[in-house]
């Protein structure tokens, strides 16, 4: 299986517009500092995964994910204003403003949600695969989830129920090496054992594979050949896709009236590991399909740069449109309790 | 058509009947469908009838996972304690995210779970523990006392379209009681009045219910004449009929198998203590398990537990007394 | 304890002393869950009651090589274990009866026995719930600096659940004494293992994790001891955890009244070959260390000593009954 070249320059066009969605986020701390309450976390440095794996899949396939939500309703057809509008807790946001950056849902576009608990989108999205398997429609899931929770008992639970039961699902497990500030091997004994996370696979009888998640053309071929597998019905696979995320986990953690920011990245702030980051930054997997398009003649460098140019100017349109947006009414907050 | 049947049978019935009337209903858990011959399996298919791993968190986070795909999901989780061990999926997960979506999606499921066996299974698998359940905003409870309101309340927690954790008292499985035919609801939030009466009100659920009518029969014979209700559903919690009831008897005595601080009673007397203080004619006594695990050995479990002589005396505390009404409506 | 003890860590065959002393501790386990199934029909045990006759092997052969400062937990079919651990058969049967004189003084029952002098530091009622309290035990250790261990007994049923991998996980990368026993009778409560996982042997399950992992047939104690000894030998040596997988057959029901519809039963005759009392007898006799008459002593004795237990646990009175609410709260504070 592989991609078109159309279909490979829209690939870099939702890279780009979900890195410029993410650098509005970042920016606002700064530009419009209390606008954004709580915490953020970015899939900057994800957006090939992300990508490369969402174009596997077709309308009425679903997708779940974990508080890291920003970049799959984007790559799904999410309009960006309602979504920044949410992160912005204002009542034209993609749900009203009820669960904002850690709660993104859009369930017209298959995206049915996340979880804010490490691991707990893994039963659910297993659950439904399940229900996709009965309806007998051919559709797949796609689950979405961290290196840290492969440690959670869920991840145990469901990968073995959907092996099983042979549920058409993929699991993308993204281990950028990191579960919050601790780096994989200090949490892992396959990491520390110097194994890749997929070997977790063999427990559950199910292919098991570790790829290169910041090439999106690699990301495609894989999820796309456990995405018809899936269909099949040949039952689930664990895709450990290797990124590196290049902003800290989440935004600063303080009490109200300190004013919120993005530290560095935990492998500087932690471990003093300037070269691991550097390292990191020149594998960009932005500028990089960027480079392989461009060097392969898919993609002249003005179309590039206007690709860029579109997508700076919707997240600017996404950022004015968020901005002003009402607030809720607050006697709204006891709405949606129950259906 | 009513027919007597037990508790237990009402249950599974009122599943069957949703089954086959939505075939959005399914049916999973560690012990259901295990074989073709189970009855679920024979009537509805594999595909809606599974036997599970012991996998809690699985088990309970797929129900949510099929519920936002469309799905209509019972789990028989067993025992009320096995929910636990799947805490973050029960009251941090599927209950969230109707509200968290703002109404976007919806998670209908049903947990059903026995609890109370206080029968020599000792303290891990006796607790009355839906006190930790009741507060949860987006989960409704519902804890059926009959085999009637067993039938309906399931009914209509699958109807419902949010998260319901249905709780079944183990001791009342084999009690029986006439169940109709067909199709049988029983709404939330609203109380039953089990047992009329005009001195004391006297609020139970569960097990409790029939202790309760059992002393207001022992205190009949005495002219007393209590007043029974039987919540059925805690959340939502019906406090409009306890506080009516209150208001007419002035004295509520609460029933609650739970530990005194875990307790629905607690609740109840908060409630009617804010509310309904002017109505009272006496202070609220609670009759509630001690804040205490139970015990193996039979004799201390039935120490920590209420039982008929308890509520008994319970009452006899309340109607012993009578506050001036000056004092009450002062605060009216 | 009344038999006599072999602990000696050794990767060998089992001696025949040692195999006579399994033998004796296998009767005794035998002789008093034979004994709690009737008294549970006549209502003198009340609860659930799992019984672990057809597991003694496992129990003894694991137990008997352990100190009491090894801490040894159980789940819900925990008997054999706390028996074959040395807790003494008197309070034992007090326990399960109820009494004031039991292990637990009658609050905890037969899923919750805890006898922390013999280093059975207990049984718990959910399943896989005591393999984490087991890494617990297993760190405490360490940090001590001693060469204790922990041991763990679970059924194949909990392999499924979450805290199964959580804690195979966390006690490889931290090389923690802990030793992890399956006893895997196919069966998890009322649905077989190909209802549950597409794995069909629980070693299979950790096959990603770098620990080692052995399955022997349970019912063959000699093989048991030894697969158990060198696995031992590792933990006790800082060498971290291992799984041994042990084959076995579920004689009873899940519980006692089961009406067990779900499973074969198992014919007389294929029970016989399997029983690993009789198979050891057998290979005693074969082998020329067990005289033609010791079986039936080892029995009487053993049966003797469950009478004697038994007559003590109903001497023994019921609880005060204050006490249930009394022990909520430990009193003591740092």
């Amino acid at each position: 299986m592989s991609t078109n070249s159309q279909d490979r320059v829209e690939m870099f066009r939702t890279m780009v517009r979900i890195r410029e969605f993410e650098e509005r986020v970042k920016r606002t701390f700064a530009e419009h500092p209390g606008v954004i309450r709580g915490h953020t976390h970015l899939a900057d440095g994800a957006e090939a995964s992300i990508v490369g794996s969402i174009a596997a899949i077709r309308p009425g396939d679903q997708v779940m994910a974990t508080y890291r939500c920003h970049g799959y309703p984007i790559a799904l057809g999410t309009d960006t204003t309602a979504m920044l509008a949410e992160i912005y807790g204002r009542s034209n946001g993609l749900c009203g403003g009820y669960g904002g950056s850690m709660h993104l849902a859009d369930p017209e576009r298959g995206f049915l949600g996340t979880s804010g608990i490490v691991g707990q989108s893994i039963p659910q999205a297993t659950g439904a695969a399940y229900a996709a398997q009965i309806r007998r429609a051919g559709d797949v899931v796609l689950c979405f989830f961290g290196d840290g929770a492969s440690k959670q008992g869920a991840f145990h639970e469901s990968l073995n129920i959907a092996s099983l039961w042979k549920l058409p699902i993929v699991f993308v497990m993204e281990n950028n090496s990191y579960s919050v500030s601790v780096r994989v091997e200090q949490e892992d004994a396959n990491a520390a054992a110097g194994e890749p996370l997929a070997t977790k696979a063999k427990a559950y009888s199910m292919p098991g594979v570790t790829i290169d998640g910041g090439d999106p053309d690699v990301v495609y071929e894989t999820v796309a050949e456990a995405v018809s597998r899936a269909r099949a019905g040949e039952g689930p696979t664990l895709v450990e896709s290797l990124v590196y995320r290049l902003s800290a986990h989440g935004n600063s953690i303080a009490p109200p009236g300190v004013p919120l920011h993005y530290p560095e990245h935990e492998a500087v702030t932690v471990f003093g590991d300037v070269a691991e980051y550097e390292a990191a930054k020149r594998g960009d997997p932005v500028p990089r399909f960027r480079g392989a398009l461009v060097t392969g003649g898919v993609l002249d460098a003005a179309r590039a740069d206007a690709i860029v140019a579109e997508a700076a100017d919707e997240m600017q349109r996404a950022v004015d449109g968020a901005l002003a947006g009402p607030e809720p009414e607050p006697a709204d907050a006891l709405r949606f309790v129950h259906a | 058509m009513a027919r007597e049947i037990t508790y237990i049978a009402a249950i599974m019935e009122g599943i069957h009947q949703e089954m086959s009337r939505d075939e959005d209903v399914l049916l999973i858990g560690q012990s259901v469908g295990g074989s073709p011959e189970d009855p679920f399996v024979a009537a509805f298919g594999p595909d809606r009838v599974r036997v599970t791993p012991i996998s809690e968190t699985a088990e309970i986070g797929m129900a949510a996972g099929a519920a936002l795909a469309g799905k209509r999901p019972v789990v028989d989780c067993t025992m009320a304690e096995f929910l636990l061990v799947a805490m973050d999926q029960v009251v941090n997960e599927a209950n969230r995210f109707h509200y968290m979506s703002g109404g976007r999606v919806t998670a209908p499921l049903v947990l059903k779970a026995g609890y109370g066996f206080t029968a020599g299974w000792a303290g891990q698998h006796t607790g009355s523990i839906y006190g930790m359940f009741m507060g949860v905003p987006g989960l409704k409870v519902a804890l059926p006392s009959t085999p009637a309101d067993a039938k309906g309340l399931m009914a209509t927690a699958i109807r419902d379209d949010n998260p319901v954790l249905f709780l079944h008292h183990y001791l009342l499985t084999l009690e029986t009681g006439d169940v109709p035919e067909g199709e049988h609801l029983v709404p939330f939030g609203q109380a039953a009045i089990v047992r009329p009466g005009t001195d004391v009100t006297l609020v139970a659920t569960g097990w409790t219910v029939h202790r309760a009518l059992e002393a207001a029969e022992e205190l009949a014979a005495d002219g007393v004449s209590v007043e029974v209700i039987d919540p059925r559903t805690i959340a939502p919690l019906d406090v409009d009929t306890v506080l009516a009831s209150v208001e007419r008897t002035g004295r509520l005595v609460l029933v609650d198998q739970a530990t005194r601080h875990a307790s629905v009673s607690a609740i109840i007397a908060a409630e009617v203590a804010e509310a309904g203080f002017a109505s009272l004619r006496a202070p609220i006594v609670q009759v509630t398990a001690l804040d205490a695990p139970i015990a193996y050995s039979k004799p201390m479990e039935d120490f920590v537990l209420p039982d008929v002589a308890k509520i008994v005396a319970g009452v006899r505390r309340a109607v012993d007394v009578t506050l001036p009404h000056d004092a009450a409506t002062a605060v009216r | 304890m009344t038999a006599s003890v072999h602990r000696d860590v050794s990767t060998a065959a089992p001696t025949p002393d040692v195999l006579r002393d399994l033998l004796t501790t296998m009767w005794r386990i035998r002789a008093f869950e034979e004994r709690v199934g009737a008294l549970k029909r006549a209502d003198e045990v009340h609860g659930l009651i799992h019984l672990s006759i057809g597991g003694e092997g496992v129990a003894a052969a694991v137990c008997r090589q352990l100190r009491d400062g090894d801490a040894v937990y159980s789940g819900h079919r925990a008997h054999g274990h706390a028996v074959a651990k040395g807790t003494p058969l008197d309070r034992t049967m007090a326990e399960l009866m109820g009494r004031e004189g039991g292990l637990c003084s009658g609050m905890g029952g037969s899923m919750h026995l805890v006898d922390v002098a013999h280093g059975f530091l207990g049984a718990t009622g959910v399943v896989g719930g005591n393999i984490p309290l087991a890494l617990g035990s297993a760190l405490a250790a360490k940090q001590r600096g001693t060469d204790a261990v922990a041991v763990v007994f679970f059924g194949d049923g909990a392999v499924q659940a979450g805290l199964f991998t959580e804690s195979v996980n966390l006690a490889t990368l931290w090389r923690l004494p802990v030793l992890l026993v399956c006893e895997n009778n196919g069966f998890a409560e009322f649905t077989p293992r190909s209802a549950h996982t597409t794995v069909e042997r629980v070693s299979d399950v950790v096959a990603p994790y770098p620990l080692p992992r052995t399955t022997v047939d349970g019912n063959e104690v000699g093989e048991v001891w030894s697969a158990f000894s060198e696995l031992l030998a590792r933990a006790r040596a800082g060498e971290g955890p291992a799984l041994l997988e042990c084959l076995t057959h579920r004689l009873r029901g899940h519980y006692e009244g089961d009406p067990d519809r779900y499973r074969e039963a198992v014919s007389t005759e294929d029970w016989q070959r399997k029983d690993p009392i009789l198979r050891l007898q057998r290979a005693g006799h074969d082998a020329g260390w067990l005289a033609a008459d010791e079986p039936a002593a080892l029995e009487a004795a053993a049966r003797a000593e469950v009478d004697e237990a038994v007559a003590w646990a109903r001497s023994s009175p019921f609880p005060a009954v204050a006490r249930a609410a009394a022990l909520v709260e430990s009193g003591g504070a740092r």
